[in-house]
């Protein structure tokens, strides 16, 4: 298989799930899809050394997540190849606090909100945070406690996970939407 | 530790990726070919290593166009020689740091101010000749808005030409001959090939400076074009898609170059198939055809060999064991082992750029027909990021990068055996 097959094959099997990591960093479709493209057009730049290292999901979300909190996204130069359904998800998500902290998410500064979906999504430690954003530990530290005491004061009464029955057997691994495999 | 707003939060998040965007089937061809054209554009790389910094991140470019005719085959190669010369990292040995570019080709090597008078960024694009580059500043990202002549001896900038470009047309593939700058401007459209082609235009500007003229053509060049050749009074370009026509430069009825309808430049009077940039592991420039006298060659390719990237003379590629890479000549002689990865093909049909191993982020400028390497001078910044330096792009003689204040400018032109 040649380079061109490889990246071919990994964005098939992964762009989605690219697409719902960007969504949840980004909050809407449409800079979703944006984070997507630029990242994975990134990669394919990158793609032999990349692949060399056997880190293309590595390197590719590392870079959705810098450009979501630079400037970039100010300064968007390309258009998209394809155009994502526009509209609120909302009324999907299942219970009341859900939403409610959905919609808190988008009042966050956006490395607060990368660092809590990093953390609550991602599921990595501070210390990958760190190395994720560029930023020392304690900066990660700093950006997840005031994000949370945001949605805190948002959200006033987080009863628990919600009556999210449909999420089977206490979500042991909440992010298996994410697909990630690490 | 965990308390309810986090396990919340999980499970918001979680739910919440479920309603994302679903990619579309075509995504892949989609971003590669996005991909490509940006490589094409030297400026952009320069500019994203600015914006994103993942660890080894966007590219800077190493270009290049030849210096007249060259006969396949017939390089002036010294005997094959069994391994590395001393001073190169070898493949398989510990690694030898090699000495600077600078020190090590003290007559092709240049350090220039990154910033011209007044402060403002530039991107080398060319030779004018032995001692003057041809500089581009930009607006903003990719959107060029002057050419400049600098001499490199003297230190001094001339302002060539104003140029400037509609929303989502961007200027590109600047060359030099017949006492003109040429370079060509393509209109993006919205982006999709399949529903909207970009179209090309083409420019001309005298090397002394002037207003810039249309080069008209008879009809529009849908397509980008690919690289430009000043030939007499003609200019010769290639599609991307492939195809070789000439127009001339003052204007006029754009010809198809006979026997060259799939083909790309490659080095005047050279044009091959496929090009640089090949689908489903061809060689790229596998196949040479010469316009002027209508000679063809075949690069010798052995069963289980990838990644074979020729120029007129020579190809490297990565053999069939998958762990290391040759160069040889086109006609499968003077094989030798090089350092590295054949990925990004050779410059001036001779150099490579070498990831070192330590310290990170470096890179070095490799000759295999000496064995010598020069180190670039690249390191890897606190965040582990460093720009990396790609061959064989625009200008096949010109190396240009930034290092903090000074732009580095090789002339590979002036590495001699």
């Amino acid at each position: 298989m040649d380079d061109d097959s490889r990246f071919e094959a990994f964005v098939a099997e992964r762009a989605d799930a690219l697409l719902r990591y960007g969504y949840v960093l980004s909050g809407n479709p449409h800079d979703a899809a944006d984070l997507t493209q630029e990242a994975l057009i990134r990669l394919h730049r990158a793609w032999p050394r990349v692949r060399r290292k056997h880190e293309p999901e590595s390197y590719v979300r590392t870079t959705m997540a810098r450009l979501h909190v630079s400037t970039w996204r100010l300064h968007r130069r390309e258009r998209l190849v394809w155009d994502p359904p526009e509209g609120s998800h909302l009324d999907a998500l299942p219970s009341g606090v859900e939403q409610e902290l959905w919609q808190a998410l988008a009042t966050l500064p956006r490395k607060q909100r990368a660092v809590l979906v990093l953390r609550y999504y991602e599921q990595l430690t501070d210390e990958e945070i760190a190395g994720v954003l560029g930023v020392s530990r304690g900066t990660v530290r700093s950006h997840a406690s005031l994000g949370l005491n945001r949605l805190r004061s948002a959200v006033p009464e987080p009863a628990g996970p919600g009556p999210a029955g449909s999420a089977g057997p206490s979500a042991p691994n909440p992010t298996a939407t994410g697909g990630r495999t690490r | 530790m965990s308390d309810h707003l986090e396990d919340s939060l999980r499970t918001a998040l979680g739910h919440a990726a479920e309603h994302a965007p679903r990619a579309p089937g075509a995504l892949s061809a989609h971003v590669a070919a996005r991909s490509r054209r940006r490589r094409a554009r030297a400026q952009t790389l320069l500019a994203a290593a600015a914006v994103v910094l993942v660890a080894g991140g966007a590219g800077i470019a190493v270009r290049g166009i030849g210096d007249g005719p060259v006969t396949p085959a017939t390089g002036p190669f010294p005997a094959p020689s069994t391994g590395s010369a001393s001073g190169t990292p070898s493949p398989s040995g510990e690694p030898v740091m090699p000495d600077p570019v600078e020190k090590v080709w003290p007559e092709a090597v240049w350090k220039i101010p990154a910033e011209l008078p007044g402060g403002r960024e530039f991107h080398p694009q060319a030779f004018i000749d032995d001692r003057t580059l041809l500089l581009e500043t930009s607006e903003s990202f990719e959107k060029a808005d002057a050419i400049y002549s600098y001499d490199l001896a003297e230190r001094r900038i001339r302002k060539i030409a104003d140029i400037s470009t509609p929303k989502g047309v961007f200027a590109s593939g600047y060359t030099v001959g017949n006492g003109l700058i040429v370079w060509q401007t393509i209109d993006e459209a919205d982006g999709d090939e399949s529903t909207a082609p970009r179209t090309t235009e083409f420019w001309s500007v005298p090397v002394e400076g002037g207003r810039p003229t249309a080069i008209r053509t008879d009809r529009p060049l849908k397509g980008g074009a690919g690289k430009l050749t000043v030939i007499g009074d003609k200019l010769a370009f290639s599609l991307e898609r492939g195809g070789v026509f000439t127009v001339p430069l003052g204007g006029g009825t754009v010809e198809p170059v006979p026997g060259a309808d799939r083909h790309h430049i490659l080095r005047w009077p050279w044009v091959g198939t496929p090009g640089r940039h090949p689908q489903d592991g061809e060689t790229a420039f596998g196949e040479l055809f010469n316009v002027e006298t209508g000679a063809v060659d075949e690069a010798v390719v052995r069963p289980g060999e990838r990644n074979v990237k020729c120029d007129v003379t020579a190809c490297v590629g990565s053999k069939p064991d998958g762990r290391s890479a040759f160069f040889r000549l086109r006609d499968g002689s003077r094989e030798r082992d090089i350092p590295g990865e054949s990925f990004a093909g050779l410059a001036s049909d001779r150099f490579r750029i070498v990831h070192l191993p330590v310290p990170r982020g470096g890179q070095y400028l490799h000759d295999p027909i000496t064995g010598k390497s020069g180190d670039l001078g690249i390191r890897a910044d606190a965040d582990g990021s460093s720009i990396a330096v790609h061959a064989a792009l625009g200008d096949d003689r010109l190396v240009a990068y930034p290092i903090e204040d000074e732009y580095v400018i090789i002339d590979l032109s002036k590495i001699g055996e």
